[in-house]
C-alpha cells in the first residue's frame, strides 16, 4: 500500500539553461490557482473573521471578538459536541464491520472481484443521493422501515421525528455509506501481510480466533490506525448527508458543526462571526490530520 | 470434508447478507422511483404492483434537470482535464528536481494541507472572493475552483507514481537529444498513464458528487449541477416522493455507468484517493 513520503529524490538532476528554470515553470500554473483559490482568500477570510457585518457588509471591525464569542455560544460548543459523538460512534461501527468484510473478501474465490466492487457501491454514490435513499428509508409514511412495520402489522418507527432517532439514523446512514472505505483500505492491508507467520499459526495448530487475535491484528494495527485517522478527518467536516436528511433537527440534534457554520452564514447572515468559527475549526482538523500524517509517515520509514 | 462444506455454505451466507446490506436501500429507491404517486403514498406495498415512467417522464418534463446533468458533466470533466494536465507538471517537477530553498519540500507538504482543510472552512473565504469578482452563479466559477482542488489531488497522488519511475530512462532520452520536457512526455508520462487513469477517476468521482461549494456559488439551475438539483427538489416538492427517487436514481447513474466503464481501476482509484 502507499505510504506518505515527501523524501528527496534519490539524485536531484542537473540540466543546463531553459532545463533549470522548467521545474518552476511546471509548477507555476498549479501555484497560480491555488493561490489565488485558497490562500488569498483565505487571508481574505482572516480580515473578514475580525469583522461585524451586516447586509453583507462589513460595518467595522471587532478584533478577536468573533472568536471569543464562539466560547459563549451554546449552539457552537453543542454542535463540536454532536459532531464528536457522531465521528466517534460512526467510525468505530465502521472500522468493526470494515475488517469483518475484509477478512470475509480477502480469499481468492470465484466472484469475489464482482463480489468486492459491489460492496464499494455505497462510497461511490453522490452523497446527496444517499441522503435521498436514507429520507426514502426512515419516512414515517411511506419509508421501507414504515413499510416493512405495516407488512408485520406493527406500528412505523418514528426516526427522523425524534432527536435521538435522527442522531442514530444520521450515524447508521454513514456507516452504511463509509464502512467500504474502511474495507477497502483493510482489505489491501491483509493481501499485502507476509504469509509465513499464518503458516506457522497452521502448524502450530491454532485456531481460526487464536491467529486473529495473535496476527492478523497485531500486523493489521497500522492499517487501521491509517484507516480510522483518513475517515475521522473527514467525518468531522460531513455536510452533505445532513443538510438532505434532516438539516440539523429536530431541534439541534443532528445539527453538526459544518451544518452549524453554513446556517450562521447564509441563514443568519453573520460572515464574520461564521469565518471566525469555521476558522476554528480548520484549525483543529489541520492539527488532527497533523498528526495522522506524522503516524503514517513514521509507519512508511 | 463435511466441515470444509460447513464453513463455504457460511462464507456465502454471509457473502449474501453483505451484498444484501450495500444494495437494498439503493434496491428501495429504484422500486419507489417506478411506483404511481398513488401506490407510494397510500397503499404502502414493499413491491410495485405496476411498473411506471411517470416520474421520470414528470422529472424531464421542466427544462432544469436536463440542465443540471449537462452542468455536470460539464464542470467534471474540464476540471478534471485543467487538472491533470497542469498538475502532472507539478508533480514532476517536485518529484525530479530539488529546487531553491528546499521548496519543494514545503510544497508538497502545503499542497497536501489544502486537500485536508474542512471545505467548510474555505467555502466562506471563496464565497466573498467570487461575489466580488462577479463569478458567483457562472460555470466558470465552479470549474475554477474544482480545478485547484482536483490539481491538489493530482500532485499529491501522481508525485510518488513519478518517483518510481527510473531516472534512467529520461536521461537516456536526453542523451539522445530530447530536452527535459520531451523526455517526461514521451517516456515519463506514458509509464505513469495507470496511476494517471487511478488518479482521474477518483477526481472525477469526487468532482460530480461534489456538493457544498455548488450548493454555495451558485443558485439558479443555469450554473447548479446535479446534486443541488437533486437536493433542492426535496426542499420546493414538499413530499413527490416519486420524483425524488427518481431524481436519486438520475443522479446517482452517471456515477454507477462510469464505474461499470472503470472497473478494473476503480478501486485502485478509492484506495490511492484515500490512502496517499
Amino acid at each position: 500500500m502507499a505510504v506518505l513520503t515527501t523524501s528527496h529524490p534519490a539524485r536531484a538532476l542537473r540540466g543546463s539553461g531553459l532545463d533549470r528554470v522548467l521545474p518552476y515553470l511546471m509548477l507555476g500554473p498549479t501555484l497560480f490557482l491555488v493561490l489565488g483559490v485558497v490562500v488569498y482568500p483565505l487571508i481574505d477570510g482572516l480580515r473578514s473573521s475580525t469583522g461585524f457585518f451586516r447586509f453583507g457588509r462589513q460595518i467595522r471591525s471587532v478584533g478577536l471578538d468573533n472568536y471569543a464569542q464562539a466560547f459563549n455560544d451554546p449552539h457552537f460548543t453543542g454542535a463540536i459536541e454532536t459532531t464528536f459523538r457522531f465521528v466517534v460512534l460512526a467510525v468505530t461501527i465502521e472500522t468493526v464491520v470494515g475488517l469483518a468484510l475484509a477478512l470475509l473478501c480477502a480469499r481468492e474465490v470465484r466472484f469475489i472481484r464482482r463480489l468486492r466492487s459491489t460492496l464499494i457501491l455505497p462510497m461511490i454514490i453522490t452523497p446527496v443521493v444517499v441522503g435521498i435513499v436514507f429520507r426514502l428509508i426512515y419516512a414515517s409514511d411511506v419509508g421501507l422501515l414504515a413499510s416493512f412495520a405495516r407488512a408485520f402489522g406493527l406500528d412505523a418507527p418514528e426516526i427522523l421525528s425524534t432527536g435521538t432517532g435522527a442522531f442514530w439514523g444520521l450515524v447508521f446512514l454513514d456507516v452504511w455509506e463509509w464502512t467500504p472505505l474502511l474495507f477497502l483500505i483493510l482489505l489491501a492491508g491483509i493481501q499485502s501481510m507476509p504469509v509465513e507467520p499464518f503458516e506457522a499459526a497452521k502448524v502450530d495448530g491454532a485456531g481460526p480466533w487464536r491467529t486473529f487475535v495473535d496476527h492478523t491484528l497485531p500486523l493489521l494495527r497500522p492499517t487501521i490506525l491509517v484507516a480510522v485517522s483518513l475517515r475521522a478527518i473527514d467525518a468531522l467536516t460531513t455536510f452533505d448527508q445532513v443538510y438532505v436528511l434532516t438539516r440539523g433537527g429536530p431541534g439541534t440534534s443532528t445539527q453538526l458543526i459544518s451544518i452549524y457554520g453554513y446556517q450562521t452564514f447564509f441563514q443568519f447572515q453573520q460572515v464574520g462571526y461564521a469565518a471566525a468559527m469555521m476558522f476554528m475549526v480548520a484549525l483543529v482538523v489541520v492539527v488532527v490530520s497533523g498528526f495522522a500524517i506524522a503516524l503514517m509517515r513514521r509507519r512508511g520509514r | 470434508m463435511r466441515r470444509e462444506l460447513a464453513g463455504r455454505v457460511a462464507w456465502a451466507l454471509a457473502a449474501i447478507a453483505a451484498v444484501a446490506f450495500a444494495i437494498t436501500p439503493l434496491v428501495w429507491m429504484i422500486l419507489t422511483s417506478v411506483k404511481s404517486n398513488r401506490e407510494i403514498t397510500q397503499d404502502g406495498t414493499l413491491l410495485p404492483s405496476a411498473v411506471t415512467i411517470g416520474n421520470y417522464v414528470s422529472l424531464f418534463s421542466g427544462r432544469e434537470f436536463t440542465s443540471y446533468l449537462a452542468n455536470s458533466i460539464i464542470v467534471t470533466t474540464l476540471s478534471v482535464a485543467i487538472a491533470l494536465a497542469l498538475g502532472t507538471q507539478a508533480a514532476y517537477a517536485l518529484a525530479r528536481f530539488r529546487l531553491w530553498g528546499g521548496l519543494d519540500r514545503y510544497l508538497g507538504f502545503s499542497l497536501l494541507m489544502v486537500r485536508l482543510l474542512p471545505p467548510i472552512a474555505i467555502v466562506i473565504p471563496v464565497f466573498l472572493v467570487a461575489q466580488q469578482l462577479g463569478l458567483l452563479n457562472t460555470l466558470l466559477g465552479l470549474i475554477v475552483v474544482y480545478a485547484t482542488f482536483n490539481v491538489t489531488i493530482v500532485v499529491w497522488m501522481m508525485e510518488s507514481f513519478f518517483r518510481e519511475i527510473p531516472v534512467d530512462l529520461e536521461e537516456a532520452a536526453m542523451v539522445d537529444g530530447d530536452t527535459r520536457f520531451t523526455a517526461f512526455r514521451r517516456i515519463v508520462l506514458p509509464l505513469a498513464a495507470p496511476g494517471l487513469v487511478a488518479t482521474g477517476i477518483f477526481a472525477a468521482i469526487t468532482t460530480y458528487n461534489e456538493f457544498l461549494f455548488a450548493l454555495v456559488l451558485t443558485s439558479t439551475p443555469s450554473a447548479e449541477t446535479m446534486p443541488i438539483g437533486a437536493a433542492t427538489l426535496i426542499g420546493r416538492i414538499n413530499v413527490d416522493w416519486g420524483a425524488m427517487s427518481a431524481a436519486g436514481v438520475i443522479g446517482a447513474l452517471p456515477i454507477v455507468i462510469f464505474s461499470v466503464f472503470v472497473q478494473r481501476h476503480l478501486v485502485r482509484g478509492l484506495t490511492m484517493g484515500a490512502v496517499k
